[in-house]
């Protein structure tokens, strides 16, 4: 028995762990935050083992290993041997990649919550319970054989979301942070849902190897085009892309622990995974990748822009999330439109390996924070100060973190960030489109080094604020999975010089195989790295000057009237909040009236003028039984007779 | 020999009497003799046609309906005798418990 026939069991035991917890989690101890804990690392261990197995090769002679991708599947539902819904598990090195970051980022946060939740009493049951159904139903969508299968565990973990993040119900802003964040993904999943109807109708199928295989031309090439479109459409809800970003930083509402699991290392990650899933269909379909390309610089570039003068240190990681959610579209976007004109795959490579990094790096950025919070009883950073004398493994945590996410060499997030960036340039010989996205994922990069570090100089540097006095570094439980992450995202790079490279491994179609000198000098031959280190170095420079020597004020921000506006523009997040509740006030409650009006007077009024027309001529008509025979019998002889002479006259007498 | 077209003649002027005789009248006795009357309108064709086409079975269809019309006056008449019990009338007009 090889361990990937047993793949199918990862997600069950956290599954298993929910439904325990669920039922006996009263009792425990910790509301049984242990047996999540064993759940969570169970699932690790047989990732990894998983892992392993795919990326060494070692799994092609196991049964179901087709083309390097080990399928295991039943039949669900069967309406015609034709059309059929499976079920199953489907593990290529992408499944792979997304296990071992779902797998280890989830055990380190269920750890650290331990103490994070310590205080939460008899809620944490409920919490435990609630994470572990989040980390095995994640475990299902990454695993799904078929868009249906991944549609209802995409559910899933939108429910998981709503869950977490409304787990403080009592406070206003928790329930409505948690509506919200539903009601905006669920426009996304609607479309999710028209794309996954349209391939149905088209091709017959859901199944991923099926589809992935399927030769597509003519008039089926405008139907993929827009099954891909609305497929985009979900991730763009999951993923909190340009426009149904808003619902993430309201989402901060949740705990802490659960921000750095789902809104930052796995389930908004599930958008992207969507995209790199269906790559095969979405390289066939130019004109969604070049949807893909702009919704994601775009989104890269706003939400930075918004990070840049939050007072939240959970909205300005937020927006981050965000943004480089965004440059891993971009990458995607421009990676396929790349392949498309036969130009190599490294985008997806690329998007894939920030995708990764940014996993570790954002986690620990949450866990960070997280800590920070614990200490501070606060998340306002005006508030904070001067905490890197009390909590040291904090701050230095956080600060690889922020190394890492700003692009600075050599942590991870440079190498990733950087071949984001090359592949958006190359793309840009084919389309002065992606020219322009280049220059806003350049501009995202300076903006993510300096919020970064406009972050970490006022929390750690400077006077410690009102809200510091009392702070403390936090217990081991916590600061041991920040070393951990902060490992990770420190070194997360190396995977580019194991093996034949993260290229070799987690690669579309082209297999990328470079030597570890041919990596080195294709990324330090290239000019446009440097672009990219002095960016960022500006970035760090800027918040240096700002925040830590104030040799420049930020009143500097705010001193002009053109800056003033910009500055509240940005802080009333463009106006999309407003937007959304205008939009839903004016137009679906409008829309509301008119139908409820037309429900009222027209649908009503049909039924009720039938019923009324009816019993009006049944009260008319009942007067001809007039109860004497008589009359009847005229009747009946008139109609003989009538009868008589139509027959005569028609000739069907003769 | 009289031509046939006399006795269907004959017989629709009875039927029509009849008929006139039963929708009319608003005592129950006469209606049923006009009944009776239409009753005979039909035997009298039954017998025409019989003699016309010379064949027997048109004046045995005749016998078995004068036969069967006097089973149907003795049930009438049985009828009419219960509703004089119970309405204390024989006018058709006043019958007419089962209207609207």
């Amino acid at each position: 028995m090889q361990p990937i026939e047993l793949a199918w069991l990862i997600p069950v035991f956290p599954l298993l762990a929910a439904l325990i917890l669920g039922i006996l989690g009263r009792k425990m101890k910790e509301g049984g935050g242990y047996i999540a804990i064993v759940a969570a690392a169970a699932s690790l261990v047989l990732s990894i083992l998983v892992v392993v197995q795919v990326l060494d090769g070692s799994f092609d002679g196991a049964d179901g290993v087709i083309n390097g991708v080990y399928e295991q599947s039943g039949t669900w539902i069967s309406l015609s041997p034709t059309y059929k819904f499976e079920i199953g598990v489907y593990v290529d090195q992408l499944t792979a990649l997304m296990l071992m970051v779902v797998s280890i980022v989830s055990t380190l946060v269920i750890i650290y919550s331990i103490s994070y939740m310590g205080e939460e009493g008899g809620r944490k049951r409920r919490y435990y319970t609630e994470i572990s159904l989040f980390v095995g139903v994640m475990f299902g969508l990454v695993l799904a054989n078929n868009y249906l299968e991944m549609f209802i565990f995409w559910e899933l973990v939108g429910l998981c979301s709503y869950l977490l993040i409304g787990f403080w119900y009592h406070k206003p802003s928790a329930a409505s942070a948690a509506k919200k964040a539903f009601i905006v993904t669920r426009v996304g999943d609607i479309m999710f849902m028209i794309g996954i109807i349209i391939l149905f109708t088209t091709f017959k199928t859901l199944n991923f190897r099926d589809l992935f295989s399927m030769e597509v031309s003519g008039s089926d090439l405008g139907l993929l085009t827009l099954g891909t479109f609305f497929i985009f459409g979900g991730a763009i809800g999951k993923s909190a892309q340009f426009p149904l970003h808003d619902w993430l930083p309201d989402a901060m509402e949740g705990p802490t622990t659960v921000s750095a699991l789902i809104h930052a290392a796995t389930m908004v990650k599930a958008g992207v995974y969507l995209v790199a899933r269906s790559f095969p269909l979405f390289v066939q379909t130019p004109e969604t990748l070049i949807v893909v390309a702009i919704i994601g610089g775009v989104t890269a570039f706003m939400a930075a822009t918004m990070a840049l003068n939050s007072p939240n240190i959970k909205r300005v990681l937020a927006y981050s999330t965000i943004s480089q959610l965004g440059l891993m579209m971009l990458a995607l976007g421009a990676g396929g439109y790349l392949f498309y004109n036969s130009m190599g795959s490294e985008g997806y490579t690329a998007s894939m390996f920030h995708l990764m990094n940014h996993a570790f790096f954002k986690a620990l950025l949450f866990l960070c924070a997280g800590s920070v919070i614990h200490a501070v009883g606060t998340e306002d950073i005006r508030l904070m100060g001067g905490l890197g004398k009390t909590m040291k493994v904090t701050s230095f945590a956080m600060l690889i973190g922020a190394l890492s996410i700003s692009g600075i060499p050599p942590f991870s997030g440079f190498w990733s960030k950087d071949e984001v960036l090359a592949t958006v340039w190359s793309a840009g010989s084919l389309s002065w489109v992606f020219v322009l996205l280049y220059v806003l994922g350049i501009a995202t990069a300076f903006m993510t080094a300096f919020y970064m570090f406009r972050l970490w100089f006022l929390t750690f540097k400077g006077e410690p604020g009102e809200s510091s006095k009392h702070s403390h570094e936090s217990p081991k439980s916590m600061t041991l999975p920040l070393v951990i992450l902060s490992a990770f995202a420190a070194v997360s790079f190396l995977v580019l010089f194991i093996g034949s490279g993260f290229g070799g491994t987690v690669y579309f179609e082209e297999h990328g195989s470079l030597s570890i000198e041919g990596v080195l000098s294709g990324i330090f031959s290239d000019p446009l790295t440097y672009v990219s280190i002095i960016v960022a170095a500006c970035g760090v420079g800027l918040a240096y000057l700002v925040y830590y020597k104030k040799r420049i004020s930020s009143d500097v921000f705010v001193s002009s009237n053109v800056t003033r506006a910009v500055y509240s523009l940005l802080q009333k997040r463009y106006g999309f909040t407003a937007g959304y509740d205008a939009f839903a006030e004016k137009i679906v409650y409008g829309f509301s009236r008119v139908v409820d009006w037309f429900d009222l007077k027209i649908i009503d009024g049909i039924v009720n003028g039938i019923s009324f027309t009816l019993t009006r001529t049944g009260d008319y008509i009942r007067r001809m039984q007039t109860g004497r025979a008589q009359s009847y019998a005229t009747v009946i002889i008139a109609g003989i007779s009538v009868i008589l002479v139509l027959l005569y006259l028609l000739g069907g007498l003769r | 020999m009289i031509p046939i077209e006399y006795f269907l003649a004959l017989s629709a002027i009875l039927f029509a009497i009849g008929a006139y005789g039963a929708l009319t009248r608003r005592n129950t006795i006469v209606v049923l003799m006009s009944i009776e009357i239409m009753l005979n309108a039909a035997n009298i064709n039954f017998v025409a046609f019989s003699s016309f086409f010379n064949d027997a079975s048109g004046q045995v269809f005749a016998l078995f309906s004068i036969a069967v019309a006097a089973a149907e006056v003795a049930v009438g008449l049985a009828i009419l005798l219960n509703l004089l019990k119970t309405s204390d009338t024989i006018d058709l007009e006043e019958v007419n418990t089962l209207r609207w």
